[in-house]
């Protein structure tokens, strides 16, 4: 298992280093970082041209990306303009754990920038994950034991509603409902935007009343597509023989169910979830936009939409990092769920 | 089923519980408001930002040597008067007052403005523009005494410099020092040591901001404790926010939401920024046969009934003819606004030879040129809608508008990246632009800003017109005001003729504020001037 392991750390890094080389492409092709620097005003050429040169921007794409890669310390920039280098470069490159500086937030760490958000996307989005795969479970398995019930029916019909709402609408109409209109009829109500409020603090219960409205938006959606998923899922194990064999030796249904039905099941959902969990560290662009949470996707889309190199690609490297070792992880699971399979 | 309903008591009970104890909170005991923000700055130093929404902000914990009042008008802040200018108009001295401190109490001198000016001249910080910096040196005769010395005459200068700009040289300088640059500096994204009526408190990424009222500021102390700026990017959400009482000021409402804003007994408060949304018309070589045509562009003014286009915007904002109509006194006052008369525009363009030969609705020219214009603007919501009703509208009279949106960074991408407008891919473009408000000088259309190989960050998008080029360089070395007031009336008049330039919607800024707010006044040109004077409703 461990040379497994080894080996697939391994097969990783050329795969790192290709994603960073067509990511690094693909942003090259997707506006001017300078184009925007001066607001609502166009930038003065002088002022584009002094930028573009300092901050290696006018540098050929495969230039940018060796910087990118490996720093440029090694290297002399002409500061000011003459066409000679004159200071050092001060740049070590991702693979010495430099990410860069911001383009936008001129002179901050990348990496400093990206981390700031982790925390708070994983605040809202491990409970969402919580909630959500909790409450697909119970919905998903009772709606597969009691296929075709009132309860089932009623499920199925709200899946649907659920899944076929776009989030922006689910999250606005949610907040004006709990929040404004609440407020208005003289209700508890809950808080429009935000993680807390800065007049009060970053306390738990702030935290926790903010969270309620983001989790609710994402949930509904989610658990319409994941509890179907459960459903049909257990629905075909359960229609196995040796869960009738199960059965007929006496054991109870929640022993079936739990030990033997939902074990089976759980394999290609644990391939959903592989996928999922690094996309956590991405947060929810849509739902952190719409309610001010200060997480990792509207970091994300903030910095993309300025072009702002370090920033995504540090974005980007880090959850495909995570996508690598999640995979890992799940091949790992993959084999304590069903003994067939052995990597050794 | 007991169970289920066990849990279902939980949720409510959970809900009723963090619902009382966070939202439904008394309103604390100090002055505190908050202001919805769109947009997070991208630094707290002047110098390294040019987004609109950091300069806004300066008001509260840095300073100026003048502000502009709510009638957009300068006075002296900083200064015992006005600056006062040579008569050949190359230098131009400010006198400080004597009192002027920094919130840590060190004294703020003329030291600390030429070491602003040092600052931003010098090539090891990247900041976001040296303009105009570039075109003065500073001295410092004595510690209230700052002189500045143009080489050549620059009309602007009261518009363009030091808004907000000083920077501490007793903070500053031991950074620079010691990296050589204080692109780095800790103080530019905490800028704890300040000279506005408030001090920087806090600023949580992508969260708020907090500025707390500075008890050593050298003025009338504010009334307010604190100010806080929470970040609302999406403006669905700061509507709500405003309506909920979550936020007490918000900035650029969608205009649709206006009416919900007054029926909820929000105010909402206009101020001209300088700023129109208008359609650039390009007139280069590489531009469209029709557009080139000045009959077309005449008849492209007829054909677009912008009264009704715009009132749609619930009459918050007027249509504007000229880039300067924010400064009457600049606008030749001979001019009247092209009439909606579709009538007229097809009669102009059939005596320009476009003529519908083939019956497909579409105009051509004796060649078999089809009138087809190309018109992009940036993907935002209100300017693609304001597309398809031009559509609309000039299909009515035979020409044919083919509509593009991109995102901001491509539009404006360079020439030598084949940015749709500097390589003139686009024959009309629509963006909300400003001269040097409340300056008038623009240098948008001269000659030697056309994108090129050789010039691949020029930003003139639209062409060259000599007679145009020189107008405007008359206009910036120009001192005598009346002067230049009639060189501006020459240009609104010519580039009107031309149609150059044809105005859409005013758009000056929107500010939605709740009533328990009092003392307030907002500027076009330093929106939060008299902060200080702002407060609560007791």
């Amino acid at each position: 298992m461990i040379r497994y392991i080894v080996r697939r750390l391994l097969q990783a890094i050329p795969l790192l280093l290709i994603i960073s080389i067509v990511v690094f492409a693909l942003l090259q092709g997707s506006g001017d970082p300078l184009a925007m620097m001066g607001g609502r005003r166009t930038v003065r050429p002088e002022d584009r041209e002094r930028l573009a040169r300092i901050l290696g921007l006018d540098q050929p794409i495969y230039i940018q990306y060796v910087y990118w890669l490996v720093g440029n310390d090694w290297v002399k920039i002409d500061t000011d303009g003459d066409g000679l280098g004159d200071t050092p470069g001060a740049r070590k490159g991702i693979l010495r754990g430099d990410f860069g500086s911001s383009l936008v937030i001129r002179g901050k760490p990348a990496l400093d920038i990206i981390l700031e958000r982790v925390p708070n996307t994983l605040i809202l989005m491990v409970p969402a994950e919580i909630v959500i795969l909790l409450a697909s479970l119970a919905i998903g398995i009772y709606s597969a034991i009691r296929q075709y019930s009132w309860v089932d029916q009623a499920v199925t019909t709200g899946s649907f509603i659920g899944y076929s709402m776009p989030i922006f609408f689910i999250a606005l109409a949610s907040m004006y409902l709990f929040a404004v209109n609440f407020r208005k009829w003289g209700l508890p109500y809950l808080p429009t935007v935000g993680m807390f409020d800065p007049k009060v603090g970053k306390t738990f219960g702030q935290v926790a009343i903010h969270l309620v409205l983001p989790i609710f938006s994402m949930a509904v959606i989610s658990i319409s597509g994941w509890s179907r998923y459960i459903r049909s899922q257990m629905l075909e194990v359960i229609s196995q023989d040796y869960i009738r064999t199960a059965y007929a030796k006496g054991l109870s249904e929640r022993k079936v169910l739990v030990r033997h039905a939902l074990k089976n099941a759980a394999i290609p959902m644990v391939t959903l979830l592989g996928i999922e969990i690094p996309f956590l560290l991405g947060g929810a662009v849509v739902t952190e936009t719409i309610f001010g949470w200060p997480g990792m996707g509207r970091l994300f889309m903030d910095h993309l939409t300025r072009s702002d190199t370090p920033v995504v690609m540090g974005i980007l490297m880090l959850i495909s990092f995570a996508v690598v070792i999640c995979q890992l992880l799940t091949d790992i699971v993959y084999g304590w769920l069903d003994p067939r399979i052995r990597y050794d | 089923m007991r169970t289920m309903k066990t849990t279902f008591a939980l949720i409510i009970v959970a809900t009723l519980l963090l619902t009382s104890c966070g939202g439904g909170a008394e309103p604390a005991e100090p002055k505190i408001i908050t202001i919805a923000w769109t947009q997070e700055p991208n630094s707290l130093n002047r110098s390294y930002s040019s987004m609109w929404y950091m300069a806004a902000l300066i008001q509260l914990y840095s300073c100026s040597p003048w502000q502009f009042d709510e009638n957009n008008e300068a006075y002296a802040y900083m200064l015992t008067e006005l600056p006062t200018i040579s008569e050949d108009g190359l230098t131009v001295t400010m006198r400080l007052r004597d009192d002027l401190v920094w919130s840590d109490g060190a004294p703020l001198t003329s030291d600390d403005f030429l070491f602003t000016y040092d600052m931003i001249t010098d090539p090891g910080n990247t900041v976001d523009s040296v303009y105009p910096y570039d075109m003065f040196t500073v001295a410092a005769p004595d510690a209230q005494t700052v002189v500045l010395t143009f080489a050549e005459v620059f009309t602007p200068w009261m518009a363009t410099i030091w808004s907000g700009t000083v920077m501490p040289k007793h903070i500053l300088q031991p950074v620079f020092d010691a990296e050589g640059s204080i692109d780095t500096a800790e103080w530019n994204l905490a800028p704890t040591v300040g000279c506005g009526p408030f001090t920087f408190v806090a600023w949580e990424s992508g969260s708020y901001l907090q500025f707390d009222r500075n008890e050593n500021f050298w003025g009338a102390p504010a009334k307010l404790d604190s100010v806080i700026f929470q970040f609302v990017p999406d403006d669905a959400a700061q509507t709500a926010a405003l309506l909920a009482g979550d936020a007490d000021v918000g900035f650029w409402p969608p205009y649709e939401d206006i009416p919900a804003f007054q029926d909820a007994g929000l105010l909402v408060v206009t101020e001209p920024s300088g700023y129109n949304e208008g359609w650039f018309f390009n007139f280069r070589d590489m531009a469209s046969v029709g557009i080139r045509d000045l009959n077309v562009r005449k008849a492209i003014a007829m054909a677009l009934d912008r009264g009704s286009n715009t009132a749609l915007r619930l009459d918050v904002v007027g249509v504007t003819e000229t880039f300067w109509d924010a400064m009457p006194a600049y606008v030749d006052p001979t001019i009247t606004p092209w009439p909606y008369d579709p009538n007229a525009a097809r009669t102009l363009l059939e005596t320009s030879g476009w003529i519908d030969r083939d019956g497909d609705g579409i105009r051509e020219n004796a060649d078999g040129v089809l009138l087809t214009i190309t018109q992009g603007n940036t993907n935002k919501t209100e300017r693609q809608n304001y597309q398809a009703l031009a559509q609309q509208q000039l299909l009515a009279v035979g020409i044919d508008l083919n509509i593009q949106s991109f995102e901001s960074d491509i539009l404006f991408d360079s020439f030598s990246d084949g940015g749709p407008a500097a390589i003139g891919a686009l024959d009309i473009m629509q963006w909300s632009d400003v001269p040097a408000f409340p300056d008038p000088d623009s240098s948008y259309w001269l000659c030697d800003q056309m994108p090129s190989d050789d010039n691949p960050y020029g930003f003139n998008y639209f062409g060259c017109d000599e007679t145009l080029d020189a107008l405007f360089r008359q206009q910036v070395s120009t001192v005598d005001p009346a002067a230049r007031a009639a060189i501006f009336h020459q240009i609104t008049k010519y580039m009107y003729e031309n149609v150059y330039y044809l105005g859409i919607w005013e758009d000056g800024d929107v500010w939605i504020v709740n009533p328990r707010l009092t003392g307030y006044k907002f500027s076009g040109v330093t929106p939060f001037f008299n902060i200080m004077d702002w407060d609560l409703v007791p």
